[in-house]
């Protein structure tokens, strides 16, 4: 794996709650490289430390310990300030509960980043009309996230965190909250990221999710217990799943 | 698969070629394993055993693609018993579960290890049924199979999740003792 | 029983957990009672301040004033006091018009002559020194108060020095510089004070120098009261006589305090207004919480009769402590505004039951309007609906969005991002309209041309009906602008609080903590504007209702620099909470939204 194409690394990367005896290591140690136009799914039981993980990779948690770069820039030491460029130009988040603003429409839902960025308004509302066209939800443009369902919502959700071309989309449980149909639906945008070549990084604990990505990384008690390489293995063709090989 | 064909040659007599296309449209990609030498092997045992009759069709002769074949009375009531049939196919969760047993017991490997390594397995096999589910078109009928195979796979690791989680924790025993 | 224990055990609790919004409406209602009670126990005050100087100084029920001096005035004074209606009388002696001079400031001065032995009526109470010698003059406590003179100063009267050797107060005048009961020669008084001589001093100071004299005679009425028929019954003199009774006197004496009452009524009436607003955005801030906890406890079998009890008596609680504290704080003060000159003694009359009645209804007015919308709320949401309460229900706002599109991007956003229903914006420009109207008055007061009390008008002797204004109108808007800080404070505060699951996303998305603090700014400051432009009107309206038809125009630069100044200061107060809030962590404002 070259190290420059890895759009993600992490170096010993910690972090602890707490103090003394009631100390909690939610990530502890961990190493990690994300090459560019990788999917790589993170699996594990709740409170294994799988969500501080991606906060810790999108800087919205300071780690106790170790390195976090994106995109070749140490990210664990940037400020505020800094952060908050780095997220709008590099990173896109997609969380369980969806997190739209509840009082924006669905189109200004996902302009929010391209403005944020300093694009022209004209500019982002473009580029949210295309995403909201490729997410399939271009005629509900207008409505309220409390209008639509879940599964709409965090289709906008997902809409918003492309708006920027972001290098990596970092997302938390993104089918946690939706019925299956639904969960289709994700995978689907998901699958299409992926032949894209959109580095992604799922933390999740539906199966369905984690076995579509490339690789898949087992925590627990925040530590990697396994590390697996899923995409680009075909040993017996599909027939092989209901017992119509040979 | 015998009870599979001759339910599909209920509807009008036909002949192996368009069997053979009829089958593959209703698996799906999960049919592409399924070549036409299958069907001919079955339709033989089953034209000995009397279910089925082979008309030829004028034209040339000796061509196997121009045989057509239909249902004999007895093909027809062996349809509808298996119409009627309620027998599901079993889990077979037992072999794996004595695996485990076994090498714990003789130490010959770690439980844990190869509930890992089947875990990867199936993880695997989940991410082409589902990659495969995605690409089937809405409302197929190959869709609705691979959503089952799906679940089945699903229900599988769960269960693999199950067995980690007791055997990790007899390990823990054991090393604490 | 039992449910009087869980009523105070759920009202101790709230107030436990926001000790600060309990502080906040406690000190809001004092300030607004405190102020009301002030206003109307002043003039009770005065009232009582003037008897307890006329008990301790013998003051005359009737004072009887003639112009002149010669044998007839003095004769048709004298045949008054042999009237069956007076049983002791003191005089005639003379009130000579004459001019002081002390310390480099001259101001209008009325001498009375009197005996270097008081008689029975009108004994003036000496507060330092002893009483009039000759060659020595006794100046009334306000009228030396206001020159700065004491005893064993030299005041120059008329041209000649005299040693001040004492000082006194007296129920027969009004208070300084009200002293001169009727002017030289019968004519319109000026401001004056007042100086006491011996008679043969103030016969002398007369003569020598021709000043104009009143002849007066003080009496002692059978029945105090009856000064109105005595009145009457005199009134057909030979000579032209001037009656004044004691409560003309005592009235005069609030004509010193005639701004004062608008000033505070209307003042608390503000101070309520903003107490309510402040109040009403924190509850509405909880409102949510609030709403969940009603619907727990119907769940468990409370009745909507219970809820609304502990709601209710929770601020009422608040409400009647801020009451109790405003009243005693107004009982303590009332003497110092009621006697701004030092001319009464004594102490101020707590005030009377009906005005404690109504500073208690406006208490419980700013509780009950404070806390009405969400109580009700609470109880007249579904149990299940309540207890899914989310903490707000978002509305689509075009307008807002609207309108926001005309801002550059980072306003825009910001505005988008924390800027919540139209209630708290309402709240935020009439908090600031208060403000501003509370400016203007303060300004207008200090716009107004006004004649000091020295000599021709001369500001040498400050005017104190003016200054006395002035200062409590100072007291009055520093109170309100306390208070419109805090709101603006708590505004800022609640709507960070409500807008964090927002705030938290937007720095998700990459907005920088300067852009969300910001935004939060500017959602405290668009309301401000229209409230400032609209509290210049309102407060130039508000005076008009009290002030003089002549009242002087305040200069409209000096109105555009309040309500600029309000508007800044709004911005530079909002900076700071916003900016805390601004900073507050990402992942657990999420966590804590999804929670």
């Amino acid at each position: 794996m070259n190290v420059s194409s890895a759009v993600v690394r992490a170096f010993g990367l910690a972090k602890t709650h707490g103090q003394g005896q009631s100390r909690v290591h939610a990530v502890d140690e961990v190493d990690l490289e994300v090459p560019q136009g990788q999917t790589l799914a993170v699996m594990g039981p709740s409170g294994c430390g799988k969500s501080t993980l991606l906060h810790l990779l999108g800087g919205l948690e300071r780690p106790t310990g170790g390195e976090v770069w994106v995109a070749g820039r140490r990210i664990d030491t940037l400020s505020e300030r800094a952060l908050a460029r780095l997220r709008r130009q590099s990173v896109g988040f997609i969380f369980q509960a969806f997190h739209l603003v509840e009082e924006l429409s669905a189109a200004d839902n996902v302009e929010l980043p391209a403005l944020l960025a300093g694009r022209s308004r004209r500019q982002a509302r473009r580029r949210a009309s295309l995403l909201l066209e490729r997410v399939g939800l271009a005629d509900r443009a207008r409505h309220l996230p409390s209008q639509l369902s879940g599964g709409q919502r965090q289709r906008i959700a997902i809409a918003r965190a492309l708006a920027n071309e972001p290098l990596v989309v970092l997302a938390d449980e993104p089918t946690g909250n939706l019925d299956t149909s639904a969960t289709l639906d994700v995978l689907r945008i998901f699958e299409d990221l992926r032949a894209a070549g959109q580095t992604l990084v799922v933390v999740t604990h539906d199966e369905r999710v984690a076995a579509t990505a490339d690789r898949l990384i087992a925590m627990r008690d925040g530590m990697f217990v396994d590390d697996t390489r899923l995409a680009g293995s075909h040993p017996r063709g599909l027939g092989g799943l209901i017992g119509l090989e040979g | 698969m015998q009870d599979a064909v001759l339910a599909m040659l209920a509807k009008e007599p036909t002949h192996g070629y368009d069997l053979h296309a009829r089958l593959r449209r209703s698996l799906g990609p999960l049919g592409e394993a399924m070549n036409r030498g299958q069907i001919y092997v079955t339709l033989a045992r089953l034209e000995k055993a009397g279910l089925v009759v082979c008309e030829r069709a004028d034209g040339l002769p000796e061509r196997p693609e121009r045989k057509v074949y239909a249902l004999t009375p007895a093909g027809q009531q062996r349809v509808a018993a298996w119409l009627a049939e309620v027998g599901w196919p079993k889990p077979d969760l037992a072999e794996f579960h004595l695996k485990l047993t076994a090498a714990a017991a003789a130490r010959l490997a770690d439980p844990v290890e190869l509930v890992a390594a089947q875990r990867r397995e199936l993880l695997r096999r989940l991410g082409e049924a589902q990659r495969a589910a995605l690409a089937e078109p809405a409302g197929s009928g190959a869709g609705l199979l691979l959503e089952g195979v799906v679940l089945r796979l699903q229900a599988d690791l769960r269960w693999l999740d199950a067995c980690e989680r007791a055997w990790s924790k007899i390990d823990d025993e054991v090393e604490g003792e | 029983m039992g449910r009087l224990v869980l009523i105070a055990r759920l009202v101790l609790a709230d107030l436990r957990r926001h000790p600060a919004q309990a502080a906040m409406l406690v000190v809001a209602v004092t300030a607004a009672t405190a102020t009301f009670t002030l206003g109307l126990s002043l003039s009770g005050a005065s009232q009582a301040l003037y008897e307890q100087t006329r008990a301790a100084t013998a003051g005359p029920d009737m004072v009887a004033l003639t112009p002149g001096s010669d044998p007839a005035v003095t004769s048709a004074l004298t045949s008054l006091a042999d009237a069956p209606e007076v049983v002791a009388h003191h005089g005639p002696y003379r009130i000579v018009y004459a001019d002081l001079t002390a310390r480099g400031r001259t101001s209008n001065v009325v001498v009375h002559g009197f005996a270097e032995t008081p008689g029975a009526v009108n004994r003036p109470l000496l507060t330092s020194g002893h009483w009039v010698r000759s060659g020595g003059t006794v100046l009334e406590r306000g009228f030396a108060t206001a020159l700065g003179v004491g005893v064993g100063d030299r005041v120059t009267i008329a041209g000649r020095s005299y040693p001040v050797v004492g000082i006194a107060v007296t129920a027969a005048t009004s208070i300084y510089p009200g002293a001169a009961q009727i002017g030289p020669y019968g004519g319109g008084s000026d401001y004056s004070g007042l100086a006491w001589m011996t008679r043969s001093d103030a016969r002398t100071l007369a003569s020598s120098h021709e000043l104009p004299v009143t002849m007066a005679l003080d009496l002692k009425l059978r029945d105090p009261a009856a000064t109105e028929s005595f009145h009457d019954a005199h009134r057909d003199s030979a000579v032209r006589i001037n009656l004044h009774s004691w409560q003309f006197t005592a009235q005069q004496d609030l004509v010193i305090l005639r701004n004062s009452r608008p000033i505070l009524v209307v003042g608390s009436w503000l101070l309520s207004f903003l107490a309510i607003t402040g109040v009403a955005a924190l509850a509405a801030g909880r409102a949510a919480a609030r709403t969940r906890r009603a619907g727990l406890l119907k769940a468990v079998g409370a009745t909507p009769g219970l809820i609304g009890t502990v709601l209710l008596t929770e601020y009422l609680a608040l409400a009647l402590a801020g009451d109790a504290l405003g009243l005693v704080i107004a009982r303590l003060t009332a003497p110092a505004l009621a006697g701004p000159t030092t001319g009464r003694i004594g102490d101020a009359a707590g005030p009377s039951a009906a005005t404690v009645a109504a500073a208690t209804a406006l208490a419980v007015a700013v509780a009950v309007l404070s806390t009405l919308r969400p109580t009700l709320r609470a109880l007249r949401t579904a149990t299940v609906t309540a207890l899914t309460a989310t903490a707000h229900r978002p509305r689509h706002r075009p307008r807002l969005t609207a309108l926001s599109a005309l801002l550059p991007t980072p306003l825009l956003l910001g505005l988008r991002l924390t800027a919540r229903g139209p209630g708290r914006a309402v709240l935020q420009a009439c908090s600031t309209a208060t403000t501003v109207i509370a400016l203007v008055a303060l300004l207008t007061l200090y716009a107004q041309p006004e004649r000091g009390y020295g000599l021709n008008g001369s500001s040498v002797l400050p005017n104190l009906r003016g200054e006395h204004d002035r200062q409590l109108m100072l007291a009055v808007t520093v109170l309100l602008i306390a208070l419109a800080i805090v709101n603006t404070i708590t505004f800022t505060w609640t709507t960070a609080m409500e807008a964090r699951a927002n705030m938290a996303i937007a720095r998700t998305l990459g907005a920088t903590p300067g852009q969300i603090a910001a935004g939060l700014s500017l959602a405290q400051l668009l309301p401000s504007l229209p409230g400032a432009v609209i509290g210049v009107p309102l407060g130039s309206g508000l005076l008009a209702l009290f002030a003089a038809g002549n009242a002087a125009e305040t200069p409209s630069a000096w109105l555009l620099g309040a309500a600029l100044t309000t508007v800044l200061a709004t911005a530079a107060l909002t900076a700071l909470p916003a900016r805390l809030a601004a900073r507050q962590p990402v992942a657990q404002a999420l966590s804590a939204e999804t929670a």
